[in-house]
């Protein structure tokens, strides 16, 4: 019996990935996948391994860093999200067709639900578009499992390999074993071959055929030799209903008919759904009349099967062909798909109670303290009528108090100011529109765009919401703060006032957003010199993330009730946990368990009616 | 055992199941729950799960949670559909009226289920200094208090004790005692 402790299961990925002698790990963060990284560096600190860990500052970035690595015969790993993985498309589909020397492991998190993503894809699909195999864990333990042998089968056919957790096993806590460290002894050995390392169009008529040849030999091996991701629960007796299922819609559906004692239903649990074991599938298929497949999010397994025709699955809607698998959900699948009545759930008087009692649930909203309040508010006072394209991270909570008007995806904040500017320049008009990102996005994918932008001359403002961290997904560095991983590894910070000018900016200014007046005027100055320059102006708006908890002036405030008129302009514009409106006053009121006494909100008040507590500045 | 765990991003929830979880694996049970991070934790509503047993998987499923713990009562209320019949739950209030909300207690009584309320913030408030940072802890041994949750209020300190940072560890321990005193008057 070995050791074992509770980890999340990106704890769990983690530590499979350094006991399996992993020495390059790159990743950018993301939810879920944002904690695996972190882990990395932890267990390589804990076990002594010598372990590169890197944060990137993209996907394809860390993509091709740790690729790249592998060709020296080292294993190595590429961490991100699923949207990640759009970044990564590129070199994943060249590298998929190079024969690798070390065993190269990419671990795409998946959000479906979503949760905290602007898609809900399946990197599944992806596996199956760049034809390499993929792992589907169904629980932390078998996540971690499941990293041996993605790096072992990487090494047996020399191609990439996916080990794809979706959101509940990233985030699920379970008791975990811990292994010791496999010590490969490699050494870095690059070894030149333009065949096998440049993909030219000459040599990928040799390599995709070698890719489907590969590809079909990963799927016997699934057939046979994975028993351990690829089982059937038989029912007793002559089954009822056979369920196909796959990642943790396998490990809710083993609760379900426990809770319910019912042994009259099998289950087929699929861990490699891509190349699916075909056979196996079929023979389960062949056996049983009636069929539910159950897996997130897209239908991956159906898709690789000639007749999907008779089975109940996402593919036909008889699963809905979105949202996550929750138990409820698949509870009420099973029973319907046996004939069976649902559950009645006489839930009015809960109902009425909630409807009376006015409980909603609570969005996610900007901290209390966030700069990016402040600096959305002097941006949508400087310029009231702009368009607002913004981008991904915290700020996008701007959207809340109506400063967001469109996200994309990572960058897009800068090609969106671009591509409104060239709708409204072709009228001939000069509509004003301010661009927001935060530094670590800025790093990701928004330099392209400004250098788009210089070279063609675009006006907009972009406003750098500079809080010194990546927030949104938990607290990473990045090249604006240069922290590194391990222990004992420097960084640089890399200096965002040079990248801007760099890049052939004229207008650079940085502003304390936490002064709302002086915020705005730069916002007017800049969108002032972008329209008279045509150029693009930028504003760098530096604060530090409130999650940092460092050390600023505390002023206490309160709302004097005697000058509020219950206007909501503070609700509306600043929208701050801490000055909710106070529904039976009438009036803005502080709530002293979320204010965090930061002051902002003075400046905010028309009326004058928020004020410093005298005495208590500090 | 089947716990929800509900509540605000940003109030600790889960160091809450952590201690949960540490207690029950050093009693040699299997544990699995499930977390919530990212964009849902700014402010907005966030729930954990949390099973002790042969569990594989890690959401409880609605109707049939033994254990609610709802750092806000809204939150707490909202979710009251996970708990079988019989449950127990515990409500940190800043409106102890809504207890009182006729709907709510038909609700209760229909499924046996006892709701118990403590005005956490009140309370951190007048004995901590309003650091509301120490609501997760002060609802595990309010936990204790009303002799729900399956463990002892010896567990839960020694285990706070163990997992709090060394810093805050009287204020940790000072934070039980009071959510448990609150039932247990003293």
């Amino acid at each position: 019996m070995g050791n074992k402790v509770i980890l999340l299961g990106n704890e769990a990925i983690a530590r499979g990935i350094v006991e399996a002698g992993c020495e390059v790990a790159s990743a950018y963060p993301g939810t879920p996948s944002s904690e695996i990284l972190p882990a990395v560096a932890r267990y390589a600190d804990e076990l002594g391994t010598r372990t590169a860990v890197e944060w990137a500052v993209n996907e394809k970035v860390a993509f091709e860093v740790a690729a790249t690595a592998s060709f020296t015969g080292k294993r190595t790993c590429a961490i991100m999200k699923q949207v990640g993985l759009n970044v990564a498309a590129d070199p994943l589909m060249s590298v998929a067709h190079f024969d690798l020397a070390g065993g190269f492991l990419i671990v795409s998190a998946d959000d479906p639900g979503p949760h905290s993503s602007q898609t809900e894809q399946d990197s599944r699909y992806f596996a199956m578009f760049a034809k390499i195999p993929c792992f589907d864990p169904a629980s932390a333990q078998e996540a971690k499992n499941m990293v041996f042998d993605a790096f072992d089968l990487s090494e047996k056919y020399h191609m990439p390999v996916m080990l794809r957790p979706a959101v509940r096993v990233d985030h699920c806590r379970q008791d975990v074993e811990l292994g010791a460290v496999k010590d490969l002894g490699r050494k870095a050995d690059f070894k030149k071959d333009i065949r096998r390392w440049v993909c030219l169009p000459a040599h990928v008529r040799i390599t995709h055929p070698q890719l489907n040849a590969k590809l079909d030999s990963v799927r016997e091996d699934f057939e046979t030799l994975y028993g351990r991701y690829n089982y059937e629960v038989p029912a007793r007796g002559r089954a009822s209903l056979g369920i196909i299922a796959a990642g943790v819609s396998f490990s809710i559906v083993m609760d379900l008919l426990k809770a319910w004692k019912r042994e009259d239903i099998s289950v087929l649990k699929i861990g490699t759904p891509h190349p699916l074991p075909v056979r196996m599938v079929e023979d389960f298929i062949a056996r049983h009349e009636n069929v539910l497949v159950l897996e997130e999010t897209y239908p991956v397994i159906e898709m690789q099967l000639p007749d999907r025709t008779h089975l109940k699955g996402r593919w036909n809607g008889f699963v809905p062909r979105a949202g996550e698998l929750l138990p409820e959900v698949i509870r009420d699948l099973i029973l319907k798909a046996l004939g069976e009545p649902l559950p009645v759930e006489e839930n009015s008087e809960l109902k009425a109670a909630i409807e009376e009692l006015k409980v909603t649930p609570k969005p996610p909203m900007l901290c209390p303290g966030c700069p990016h309040r402040a600096s959305f508010f002097a941006m949508r006072k400087a310029l009231p009528n702009g368009i607002y394209p913004s981008d991904i991270g915290c700020y996008t909570l701007g959207v809340n108090q109506k400063d967001v008007d469109t996200t994309i995806d990572m960058g897009a904040s800068l090609t969106s100011a671009s591509g409104f500017y060239l709708a409204y320049k072709t009228d001939g008009k000069d509509q004003p529109v301010v661009a927001t990102i935060g530094d670590s996005t800025f790093f990701h994918m928004g330099i392209l765009g400004l250098v788009n932008a210089v070279y063609n001359r675009h006006a907009f403002v972009l406003a750098i919401l500079d809080n010194r961290i990546t927030a949104m997904t938990g607290g990473q560095s990045n090249p604006s703060i240069g922290d590194k991983l391990r222990k004992g590894d420097e960084g640089r910070q890399v200096d965002i006032e040079g990248v801007v000018r760099g890049c052939g900016v004229s207008f650079v200014k940085v502003v304390e957003p936490y002064d709302t007046t002086e915020s705005a005027e730069l916002f007017k100055a800049a969108w002032e010199h972008a329209r008279t320059h045509r150029e693009p102006a930028v504003v760098i708006l530096r604060h530090p993330c409130m999650l940092l908890r460092q050390k600023q002036a505390i002023v206490k405030v309160r709302v004097n009730p005697d000058k509020c008129i219950g206007c909501k302009y503070c609700t509306n514009f600043f929208n701050c946990p801490g000055l909710p409106f106070d529904e039976a006053a009438k009036k803005a009121k502080i709530d002293e368990r979320f204010c965090v006494q930061c002051g902002v909100c003075i400046q905010v008040c028309p009326h004058g009616a928020i004020e410093a507590v005298e005495g208590e500045e500090e | 055992m089947q716990y929800v765990i509900v509540g605000l991003g940003g109030q600790g929830i889960l160091f809450t199941s952590r201690v949960l979880g540490h207690i029950a694996v050093s009693r040699g049970e299997r544990v699995m729950g499930s977390e919530v991070h990212g964009m849902a934790q700014r402010g907005g509503s966030v729930i954990s799960h949390f099973k002790v047993g042969p569990y594989e998987s890690p959401l409880v499923l609605a109707g049939s949670a033994d254990l609610l713990i709802a750092f806000d009562q809204g939150e707490g209320i909202r979710n009251l559909h996970f708990l079988r019949e019989g449950a127990q739950a515990i409500l940190n209030l800043h409106d102890p009226a809504a207890l009182e909300n006729p709907h709510l207690k038909k609700y209760a009584a229909d499924r046996s289920l006892s709701i118990a309320g403590i005005p956490g913030y009140q309370i951190l408030r007048e004995k901590m200094g309003g650091r509301f940072l120490f609501m997760n802890v002060l609802m595990l041994g309010a936990m204790c208090g009303i002799n729900a949750g399956n463990v002892s209020i010896d567990e839960i300190r020694e285990t706070v004790a163990k997992l709090a940072p060394e810093k805050h560890k009287a204020d940790n321990l000072k934070a039980v005692d009071l959510g448990y005193g609150y039932f247990k008057g003293n």
